[in-house]
This record gives C-alpha cells, structure tokens and sequence, in this order.
C-alpha cells in the first residue's frame, strides 16, 4: 500500500475516482448532444467512426477541457461540415 | 439533473451550444424532438451494466455459451437480446488465475454500450486513458483492486470498430447460486476490469 502511494505521488495526474456508481448524464443537455450526435450518424448513413474522428481530434486538442465539453465542440465540427451554412 | 423550472440555475456556455444547434437542425427537418428523446431514454433505461451482467452469469452457468461467447461475442450476446451501436463488433476477453484482463479507449470513449451503457467519468478521464496503459498495476491498485505479482495483466485498448467486455472470474462460494442470482453479483467495474468480483 504505502509503496503504491509512494509511486502515485511521484505522478502529477491527479487520482482517478472510485465511485462505481451507475451514472448515466451528469445533466440533460449531456443525454441530447449525444442523441444529436447518433442521429446525424444515422442519418447521413455514416459510422460512429466519422463521428469519432471529430471527438478524438477535440479532446487532442485541449486534453485538460471536460469531456462533455469536448464532445460538443466535436458535433459542432462534425454538424458544420454536414450541413455547411 | 435540475428539473427545477421556478428556480432554474443559469446554463452554462457549452449548454447554451447544445440548445442552439439542437434548435437550428430541428428547425431544418434534420431531426426529429421524439427521436432525441428516444435515444436519451434508451440509455436511461434500456442499457447498462445489467444486461453485461446477464451475458456474464449466462456464460459461468453453460459452458457452450461461453464457448460461443469467447469465440463470436457479438453474435453470443445477441443471443441474450442485446446489441446495436457501439456493440457491433464485440470481444469478450476472459480472466483466468493466470491473466487478468482490463479495458481502455486510449483516444476518448468508446465503450460497449449495449451490454454497459455509457461510460462512467473516470473511463473518459485524460489520467485513466494514459496511465493504465503505462502502469496498469498501479493503476488498478489506486482504483483499489492489488493483481498479484504473479497475475499477467493485459490492456486492451478500444479501436475504431471493436469493443471489448472482460468476462471476471466467477466468486468462490457461488456454486449454489443461479444465473439472476450470480448476474446480481457481477459490477460494471469488473466488466470493464478495474475490479474483481
């Protein structure tokens, strides 16, 4: 135990929560910009893979942002370059 | 999680952004309200880490599942009635006293969402994606599971199209449990394999 510790304090990331709760969306907006995000997927008949190129590249981006921040900079890519303006 | 609409908090920026392109697409004809609402209940609802826990308890009580389950997860987990986005391409890895086995996306989310819904924080978090790769050991021993020295661990790492569901080892003192029984005991933890049973 103490020699665990000893290893994770030479680390600068911060520990890792415990909780094993069954936690779906944190807030509602959460639950819709990934049903937008599923729906676009479908409707263009595209794979989530497209979809996740754009997340992948928003959390890369800024890795310390929230990651539901991160995923809704990555629908407004993916949504802009759907239905350009 | 504030239904309060008497006294609503303020919304926030990326929320404000949500509402803004929700609004613009459904305005266009490109989605529809009761869609959305489907999709969010769905995951409220219909997956998460109780249907894992079914494939799991299916699979220590009959052998020819398993053995089916190991070999052709995807069309195994059908089996139960569970499948669809994000679960198209499943791999069922399975830990034994020799190999214990734990699941990542090193890149953002992926997750198995017909057996385990949607992934908790810390499985998206920067310092899970990074260092359980690089120290799995120290890692699982913060999240308060110790694999033993002599335990080889393997990271499997979430790619483009497949995702992974760790098949824990079944609890000594079990045996006299049935398959609702022993699904009761499985975690969503010890499915992805930051824990065991």
């Amino acid at each position: 135990m103490s020699h665990t510790a000893a290893v994770a304090d030479g680390l600068a990331e911060p520990l890792i929560p415990r909780s094993n709760g069954a936690l779906v969306f944190d807030a509602p907006w959460q639950g819709r910009a990934l049903a937008i995000a599923i729906l676009l997927v479908e409707r263009t008949d595209q794979q989530w893979d497209v979809f996740r190129r754009y997340l992948i590249q928003a959390i890369d981006d800024e890795p310390e942002r929230p990651y539901w921040d991160s995923f809704v900079t990555a629908l407004d890519s993916f949504a802009a370059e759907l239905e350009p303006d | 999680m504030s239904e309060d609409h008497h006294h609503p908090i303020p919304r926030t920026a990326v929320e404000e952004r949500v509402d803004a392109l929700e609004a613009l697409l459904i305005d266009k004809g490109i989605l529809d309200p009761a869609a959305i609402d489907a999709i969010v209940e769905y995951f409220e609802h219909d997956v998460g880490p109780m249907n894992g826990a079914k494939v799991v308890a299916r699979a220590w009580t009959d052998a020819d599942y398993k053995s089916r389950l190991l070999v052709n997860a995807t069309a195994a987990i059908a089996e139960l009635g569970f499948g669809g986005p994000e679960g198209e391409h499943m791999i069922v890895v399975e830990n034994t006293p020799e190999v214990h086995n734990v699941v990542v996306c090193t890149l953002c989310s992926c997750y198995p969402w017909p057996v385990l819904g949607l992934p908790p924080n810390w499985y998206k978090s920067a310092p899970y994606r990074s260092r359980v790769v690089r120290e799995p050991r120290v890692v699982l021993a913060e999240m308060g599971y110790v694999v033993p020295d002599n335990v080889e661990i393997r990271v499997w790492d979430s790619s483009a199209e497949i995702r992974y569901l760790v098949l824990p080892i079944r609890p000594d003192g079990s045996e006299h449990l049935d398959v609702s029984e022993l699904a009761a005991l499985v975690t969503r933890d010890s499915m992805i394999g930051v824990a065991r049973l």
